[in-house]
């Protein structure tokens, strides 16, 4: 905890002087090099853009980005809140089938200027701190002279009081994950981002917690499928409840988790004569993992959030 | 030595020179309106489009293909050959040193300079494409004139006729008549027109496209406007809702029209018969129509299609024959992978395609893979082969784990006492099945490795 406190105060110090070199008059233009610098808009016009992956399902997305972005917009009547996706396939998408013009972060970062924001707030809403979020930071920074503040809320599983909210968030909607004879598996992306190792930290956290039977595999990396059937094997459950661990429930949700084919970790745990339910749940839809983000917002205004 | 000089003869009497000639060994006019003349059939042939690639292989001329379009992943060996694509620079097709490239009048329309580029190569350039159904015994002896297939051709054109009036007698007593809406685009819910290939699979599977007022877009084009307020004007009249999917203006998925929310008035949605199928399938101009207008039917009149009555008799059961049972039983969609992707994704399980001994060109080849695909028939890696084994048995362990999986068994706790639960290799299975009376015991003994006969299949799938 001290240790804590003592890199939150170094990080608001670097924070502080962060805003003060961009306090700077509103009326007074930026000499950018990409000429996006023109005046800085008005500090007290307040926005949170919040940034997600996307997804084309309609009813899907409003479940779980779209329920993230009404708990921050209740939460925060102060600031307007708008939404960007980093997947222009998805954006592409929607406006060609929809006629839902979506931003990307580019975009979005624009408008804001556009429109006069002065304050911004740049909340993801990834799982952890990797590639999507590096390049998210990245595609923001070039427009944050535009603005007299801009900061940037944590994804989801960033402090170690994170990965205790997760537990408490998900342990509120799962009651199986106390049962005996059945095991909870939460199934992740995945990534060669070092930042992978976010999942094993959660599973040691579930274990240290007393859920035994809650373990944390992944589709794309480490831990893999047999690496969690080794598990499973130990347990001596006889049904298993399978979740995605994703914001979204999408395509790899419905295909490589809970899809009934070959590969799928539905069929593959079936086949070894497990009794296997797949809730297509994405994790935007658990209530208190929506206070998260909340949460994550509020440090980024509290001046708590590390500005890189 | 030879062979390089009919090669440079051929090359010389192409399209576009002066030597074409009427008199030549193989003359015809293409779909770009160009005069082809050749000497003798093509040696390096480079396909440009994903049909001509399937059709030279069907007309067994693979041999005589060097390169392939890049995203043809079908027949699954085809995805080996070297790729090439129009919108790439011409030098590497050039560079090749093919005899022939087969394109179509889309490219030549939509890559002139690319086309101009290989004709200015002295590369004999064909352009083909069946604008109609009508027009596809047409096209497909061209293909077999430029690659001297010409008595292949005639034999897969009978049988590729033979086989659709087979369908069509099937389905043509049925009733009532099934009436389907054929969803291509999911912008604006676009259909197809009546007489292009998807609606004339309707027609052959004994079908009534509920979309008879469409009409195309564009003069020629098989593509129709419709839109959601028509389809739901007639969402009493739809029996079957069927979705093309593909690369291209892909209609919805399974998902994206359940979200569809005025759609529970339709009636194939109320009566949960809404499917996909593979544009290849239905819409590209290849042998694998049959399929198509086979997969249509079987959603149309499952019944009929997918009669198994032929298995029903005591005979030791092959493992080709469990798994056309398990398809037809359980009317899965047969499996056609559609990413062009597909064969570079490293694979976790059985890669399409890539059994030692069910190949693409036999009977049993799409139940084989469908059954596989659904996890529920297994198959045996040997180093970095896959087999499948179609004529060996099927272990009555091997059946309680295809039951287990297709369905939705709980343990029921009873714990049955089974004398050789030993000797099977999933326990938890077995005593599964067994407590839920899928299964009966033989003097307490489960005999895991006994072969079963076809009924007994048919009583273990009749329990789902």
């Amino acid at each position: 905890m001290k240790i804590k406190n003592i890199l939150a105060a170094a990080l608001a110090g670097v924070m502080l002087a962060g805003l003060c070199s961009c306090g700077a008059p509103a009326e007074e233009t930026s000499s950018n090099e990409q000429g996006k610098g023109a005046a800085k808009g008005d500090a007290s016009k307040q926005a949170i853009l919040v940034v997600s992956f996307g997804t084309s399902y309609n009813d899907t997305r409003e479940a779980t980005i779209g329920a993230v972005e009404k708990a921050i917009e209740a939460s925060f009547p102060d600031y307007d809140v708008r939404r960007a996706f980093t997947s222009q396939t998805i954006i592409d998408k929607l406006k060609e089938r929809d006629g839902e013009e979506i931003d990307n972060v580019t975009e979005a970062m624009e408008r804001l200027t556009a429109d006069g924001y002065g304050t911004v707030i740049v909340q993801p809403t990834h799982v952890m701190n990797g590639y999507e979020y590096e390049e998210m930071l990245e595609l923001c920074r070039p427009y944050e002279e535009n603005f007299v503040s801009v900061k940037y809320g944590k994804p989801m599983l960033t402090s170690v009081e994170d990965y205790e909210d997760v537990i408490h968030a998900v342990a509120a909607e799962i009651p199986e994950m106390t049962a005996d004879d059945t095991a909870v598996v939460f199934v992740g992306h995945g990534t060669e981002h070092f930042a992978n190792a976010t999942y094993s930290a959660l599973a040691y956290r579930f274990n240290a917690d007393g859920y035994e039977n809650t373990f944390v595999g992944t589709v794309e990396a480490y831990p893999d499928m047999d690496d969690i059937k080794a598990k499973l094997a130990k347990s001596g459950v006889s049904k298993i409840m399978l979740l995605p661990f994703m914001i979204v429930a999408g395509d790899h949700a419905t295909n490589d988790i809970c899809g009934e084919e070959e590969g799928s970790w539905y069929t593959e745990l079936k086949k070894e004569g497990y009794e296997v339910t797949g809730v297509k749940k994405g994790l935007g839809e658990y209530k208190q993992l929506q206070d998260i983000f909340v949460k994550h917002v509020q440090d980024a205004i509290d001046g708590e959030a590390e500005e890189e | 030595m030879l062979l390089a000089a009919v090669m440079i003869t051929a090359l010389a009497a192409c399209a576009g020179t002066a030597e074409v000639s009427s008199d030549a060994a193989i003359y015809f006019t293409d779909d770009d309106g160009s005069e082809i003349s050749l000497d003798a059939p093509a040696e390096r042939i480079i396909s440009l489009y994903s049909a001509h690639t399937e059709n030279l292989y069907s007309l067994g001329a693979e041999d005589r293909l060097i390169g392939n379009y890049h995203t043809a992943i079908y027949p699954p060996d085809a995805a080996n050959l070297d790729m090439y694509d129009y919108s790439e620079d011409p030098e590497k097709v050039i560079a090749a040193n093919p005899d022939a490239v087969i394109i179509r009048p889309f490219i030549t329309r939509k890559a002139p300079d690319f086309v101009e580029a290989l004709r200015r190569a002295d590369i004999c350039v064909i352009s083909l494409y069946p604008d109609s159904l009508d027009e596809f015994d047409d096209y497909i002896k061209k293909l077999a004139m430029v690659t001297g297939t010409e008595q292949k051709a005639e034999e897969l054109l009978s049988k590729f006729h033979a086989e659709l009036d087979q369908i069509s007698n099937m389905t043509k007593d049925a009733e009532p008549k099934q009436r389907v809406f054929f969803e291509t685009t999911e912008t604006n819910i676009r259909t197809t027109t009546v007489d292009s290939m998807a609606g004339r699979a309707i027609t052959a599977a004994g079908g009534v496209n509920a979309a008879q007022d469409a009409s195309p877009s564009e003069e020629g084009s098989t593509i129709a406007e419709y839109g959601i307020e028509r389809v739901l004007e007639k969402a009493d009249d739809i029996d079957v809702y069927v979705s093309q999917r593909g690369a291209m203006n892909s209609g919805g998925s399974l998902e994206s029209i359940a979200e569809r929310h005025e759609y529970v008035a339709i009636k194939a949605v109320k009566n949960k018969r809404v499917y996909t199928i593979n544009e290849k399938l239905i819409s590209s101009p290849t042998f694998r129509y049959v399929k198509g207008v086979r997969e249509m039917a079987r959603f149309l009149y499952p019944e009929i299609m997918d009669n198994y009555d032929a298995y029903k008799n005591d005979n030791e059961a092959t493992r080709a024959g469990f798994a056309d049972i398990i398809v037809k039983h359980e009317h899965m969609p047969i499996y056609v992978p559609s990413s062009s992707k597909y064969y570079d994704t490293p694979a976790k399980g059985h890669t399409f395609g890539m059994f030692e001994d069910v190949k693409w060109r036999d009977d049993e080849f799409d139940s084989i893979e469908t059954a596989v695909y659904s996890g529920a028939v297994t198959w045996t890696k040997d180093g970095d082969r896959e087999y499948f084994y179609p004529e060996g048995k099927v272990t009555r362990e091997e059946l309680a784990k295809a039951v287990f999986v297709l369905g939705e068994f709980k343990a029921s706790g009873k714990n049955i006492a089974i004398s050789d639960l030993s000797d099977c290799e999933s326990p938890r299975i077995v005593t599964t099945l067994v407590d839920n009376g899928v299964f009966a015991l033989s003097n307490g003994s489960f005999e895991p490795k006994r072969a079963v006969t076809n009924n007994e299949i048919i009583a273990a799938l009749d329990m789902l």
